[in-house]
């Protein structure tokens, strides 16, 4: 044992791998080999990892108000429970991709992930690839690519903590954790719950009533102060995570997560329709699994994972028929069955390490939409059932020539059907300039490839079997540094990214009246990424914590133009901000703790032109500030945590989206109780 | 110790302020449009994307070559809404159809200044009126055709569809009322106007779209990617004109006198309405992408094609002389869609 405790400080310093003999099963010993093997994993990109600290900062939040608050990337949302979109430097939200315990969870279908349907208090680590780095991960990741892990506790014995939240709009949050770790296993299940009306009131500006004088004509007139309509959402989850450690070293895990969500989607502010008759509403049932057994030996690793994932998803906008009963003006379902297996390895030789792995997806799809009838009466005219296998290979080398210098080339090959892409390389490399401060050069490129979803090749009507695959290349470079004091912490990492990609996939109506997907477009996007922290520690029971991030994305459309009157050429992309930022600051004192949350995007165009003349054109510069106040109660036996949270601080009105209004000032508060077990 | 406390708590009482709020966000300018001369003028509705809200009115007057867009939040100062679709000249009002919004603006074609809203609809297409008292309104979604009143814009009644759930273009011959049914549909349903009754229907090709009558009562439908030329009287098919095998979405219209049939495909091409077959060539020729609506100036026969150029910025409107000469080139909202004359 003592002698790889010395070894400790080398293998951080060097990313060398400890050699380590299977018969020493200390968890601390692997947790040494697993850091000093992720630093050489790791070895040039760009990555950001959200810690649990960040993802658990209230019960209230899904994924994608945390990765609003805590990231670069842009999330297009219109509230809670709305499809909440992710994008990294100027891509589209289909070329984010998102893997979860190391299967992809990307719908075959819209190759997006919806951010709202995850609760981050079911998230322990989400780590992010930017830009070249993502293809580490998996292809496709034109933007980048996130990495969701659950897992079981670290703390040995019995642990349970359960939170309630009650806010405005009569929301109700119910979270529930039970977690065990005996010596060979343990295990973790989380329930969640939520269920809200929401439907917050707001003074609508885009309608007015007037008043009319005795000859009819108009004598005034005011804003209706309105309710979001048919926006309740109710949604479950349930997570269990199962580790067990198997006999000759290896360690099994088992995840599987079921959730079901019924929302319904507010109607715009423009709509006149009276609330009572009409309804639209999504419903989505998914369970995902993931059985996973891993491997440590001396100089190497195996890994094998199988999974499935089953989703059906149902959109009703209905009409009341006035006699209790409702017609369907659409009824679309799908129905997806996804197979999912991986394999992946890493040795270590000395300087070098090499990875390989091969993934593949056999994804089934059923879509169809029953309100649609033929003129012969029948049903279901629209949709189309598909099954796919997706195959993928990725083989790497990392050396380290030097203590301070680190180089990697990797190389992925992807299988879609019958189609293969074309090689998709990589390239980082990284360089410690100071030993003092951590700084740390950084580079990277990566040729990628996104092929067509299944909507896109087969969709009825309008699906296109012709699509070819979006093409890109990016790059991207920058430094990092970080001070680990004693009164003081605090780190930054900027980067700079450029990347172009070509075959952009658009929907555009055709002659035949409906909308098909077409390879039309060539975006080109650069900019800079900043994210720092700052911890400190000046004692008497204080600690000052703040996280910042800012971006800045030129997100520019270079495609051949559609006539000669297409202004769209060399403008920003539509809803894409050219800066964001965020910040959250953290004050603690005793048992008492105090955060600021502020985020602000620059103004996002309508029109792939830029125009600007009018509200339609233009969402203007969205600021907002959130504030939260928690104490913590001990007690024999429990500890209490109380915490009350403002939203909205100033009560702006502001929509994120057009005709999407958003809520004012509110609030939420939350109780978690932790009882302790001895 | 004391010290530390006071600067934390000076720092605590600096996070409290904002470090920028305020978001630009409210209400609309309006601004006072002066009535314009009668008789001439041309309302473009432009759809705007769905979910997007931002349909929008341009008004041009051909006389002058003075072009307004966004007229209808600038002199109401609020938003026309999501997906404009059509809209007709009664009387001394306007009415634009929102189709998305459910909703039906009433506005004074001179000022643009809002006078009602018609309202209690689902998905409305076209409105097409019968007298002061009468006006249909076809839907996407329902069974069923609502019947308004245009002076008090208030629902009198329905004309159930049974079987035929979209209801889109409307034309009048006598006392009857023809009808497309467009969202996967082949039928023209034959209303009486006097019943407000469906008393007959046809067949024609799939999702039939537009619907015009000429000046010898016959009526033009574009299905399929196919002309028909029914008769009015007897409500027979009499011709079929094979326009495009691809059966491409046709826009339809007429000259001034009625007797020459302009038709959108790909190209713009015309004929006379007692033609025998087609013409082999175009009219005017057009860069192979799909315009977006046609119109024909029922005075001059000046001819109006609208371009969506990408669908997500302002259209263009090309203007050509009755003989297919280019005459101007106009800017206008999202997706132009649809013309209405004053």
């Amino acid at each position: 044992m003592t002698r790889f405790l010395i070894l400790l400080p080398v293998l951080l310093l060097s990313g060398f791998t400890a050699r380590a003999q299977d018969s020493v099963e200390t968890r601390q010993l692997d947790s040494i080999r697993i850091t000093a093997q992720s630093k050489l994993r790791d070895m040039g990109m760009q990555k950001t990892s959200l810690d649990s600290m960040e993802l658990r900062s209230d019960v209230t939040g899904s994924l994608a108000q945390v990765l609003t608050r805590s990231s670069s990337l842009f999330i297009k949302h219109y509230g809670r429970a709305t499809l909440s979109t992710a994008s990294f430097r100027g891509t589209s939200p289909s070329h984010t991709q998102v893997t979860w315990n190391g299967m992809k969870i990307n719908s075959p279908m819209l190759g997006m992930v919806d951010f709202s349907t995850i609760p981050s208090y079911f998230i322990d680590k989400a780590d992010l690839y930017h830009g070249p780095s993502s293809v580490i991960l998996s292809s496709g990741g034109l933007g980048g690519a996130i990495a969701l892990f659950t897992s079981t506790p670290v703390k040995e014995g019995f642990s349970l903590h359960y939170i309630q939240g009650a806010g405005s709009f009569l929301t109700f949050d119910e979270f529930l954790h039970i977690s065990i770790r005996k010596q060979k296993w343990s295990s973790s299940v989380r329930f969640y719950y939520v269920w809200s009306r929401n439907d917050y009131k707001y003074t609508n500006y885009r309608k007015k009533h007037f008043f009319y004088d005795d000859q009819g004509n108009v004598s005034g007139y005011e804003y209706p102060v309105e309710r979001n309509k048919n926006g309740a959402f109710r949604d479950f989850h349930i997570l269990q995570d199962l580790c067990l450690r198997g006999p000759y070293g290896g360690t099994w895990n088992v995840s599987a997560w079921y959730s079901a969500t019924d929302r319904g989607i507010p109607l715009l502010n423009v709509d006149y329709k009276e609330n009572a008759s009409v309804r639209n509403n999504q419903n989505d049932n998914t369970f995902r699994g993931v059985i996973g057994w891993r491997k440590l030996h001396t100089g190497s690793k195996l890994e094998a994972r199988a999974g499935y994932t089953y989703t059906d998803m149902l959109y009703q906008y209905q009409r009341d028929l006035g006699d209790g009963n409702w017609a369907n003006m659409v009824y679309s379902q799908s129905f997806v069955h996804t197979l999912f297996s991986q394999m992946e390895g890493e040795w270590y030789l000395g300087r070098w390490m090499f990875s390989a792995s091969i993934t593949l997806n056999q994804h089934f799809v059923t879509s169809t939409d029953k309100a649609v009838i033929s003129t012969q009466g029948e049903q279901s005219l629209l949709g189309y059932q598909q099954a796919r296998m997706e195959t993928s290979g990725f083989v790497s080398a990392r050396y380290r020539p030097s203590e301070r210098l680190g180089l990697s080339v990797s190389l992925r090959e992807d299988l879609y059907g019958k189609e293969l892409t074309p090689p998709i390389p990589s390239f980082f490399a990284e360089y410690l300039v100071s030993r003092k401060g951590q700084v740390m050069l950084k580079a990277s490129a990566a040729r990628n490839f996104r092929y067509p979803t299944l909507n896109d090749l087969y969709f009825m009507p309008g699906g296109n079997p012709l699509l070819k695959p979006e093409e890109g290349m990016t790059f991207d470079g920058g430094f990092s540094a970080q001070n680990n004091g004693r009164l003081v912490k605090c780190s930054g990492n900027l980067t700079g990214f450029y990347s172009l990609i070509r075959n952009w996939i658009t929907w555009l109506p055709t002659f035949k009246g409906f909308w098909s997907p077409v390879n039309v477009r060539q975006v080109k996007s650069y900019g800079v990424e900043f994210r720092g922290s700052l911890e400190i520690d000046p004692g008497s029971n204080w600690k000052i914590g703040g996280l910042g991030n800012f971006s800045w994305t030129r997100s520019l459309n270079l495609g051949d133009p559609v006539s000669w009157a297409d202004q769209a050429i060399g403008k920003q992309l539509v809803y894409i901000p050219e800066f964001s930022a965020a910040f959250t600051g953290r004050l603690v004192w005793k048992d008492w703790t105090f955060t600021y949350d502020w985020s602000y995007y620059s103004e996002r165009y309508t029109t792939s032109s830029n125009q600007t003349r009018t509200q339609l054109d233009v969402l203007g510069p969205y600021f907002m500030n959130d504030i939260s106040l928690e104490k913590r109660f001990s007690f024999p036996g429990v500890v209490l945590h109380v915490k009350a949270i403002v939203r909205n601080l100033f009560n702006e009105e502001y929509e994120t989206v057009l005709a999407r209004p958003m809520p004012g000032i509110n609030y939420t508060l939350s109780i978690r109780i932790v009882p302790h077990f001895h | 110790m004391k010290s530390i406390n006071v600067l934390l708590s000076k720092i605590l009482l600096l996070l409290l302020v904002p470090v920028a709020s305020c978001m630009k966000y409210g209400p609309s300018q309006t601004e006072t449009f002066l009535p314009g001369a009668m008789g001439e003028g041309l309302f473009i509705v432009n759809q705007g994307n769905f979910m997007y809200a931002n349909a929008s009115l341009s008004y041009y007057v051909p006389g002058s070559g003075k072009m307004e867009n966004q007229v209808f939040i600038r002199a109401n100062g609020i938003n026309l809404g999501d997906v404009a679709q059509s809209m007709a000249i009664y009387g001394e009002n306007a009415y634009i159809v929102v189709n998305n919004s459910g909703v039906i603006f009433v506005i004074d074609p001179d000022t643009f200044s809002l006078k009602g809203s018609i309202t209690g609809l689902i998905s409305p297409r076209y409105i097409h009126f019968i007298d002061d008292k009468k006006a249909y309104v076809t839907d996407l979604y329902q069974e069923k055709i609502t019947i308004i009143d245009p002076q008090t814009y208030l629902v009198t009644g329905y004309i159930p569809t049974p079987g035929h759930r979209s209801t889109e273009k409307m034309i009048q011959w006598e006392n009857f009322v023809f009808v497309t049914c467009w969202s996967y549909d082949n039928k023209i349903l034959v209303i009486d106007t006097r019943t407000d009754k469906v008393t007959d229907s046809l067949k024609v090709g799939y999702q039939p779209s537009d619907l015009l009558v000429d000046g010898n009562g016959k009526i033009w439908c574009a299905a399929a990617g196919n002309l028909y030329r029914i008769d009015a009287l007897s409500r027979k098919i009499e011709k079929i004109f094979p326009a495009d095998a691809d059966g491409v979405h046709i826009f339809l219209a007429l000259n001034a006198t009625s007797d020459t049939l302009y038709y959108l495909n790909k190209s713009l091409w015309r004929m006379g309405t007692d033609q025998p077959a087609t013409n082999p060539v175009p009219f005017i020729s057009l860069d192979n992408r799909p315009y977006y609506g046609l119109a024909v100036d029922p005075v001059t026969s000046h001819i109006y094609i609208a371009d969506a150029v990408d669908y997500v910025q302002q259209g263009k409107v090309i203007r050509f002389s009755p003989r297919g000469d280019p005459v101007d080139t106009l800017t206008t909202g999202v997706n132009p869609g649809f013309f209405c004359f004053k």
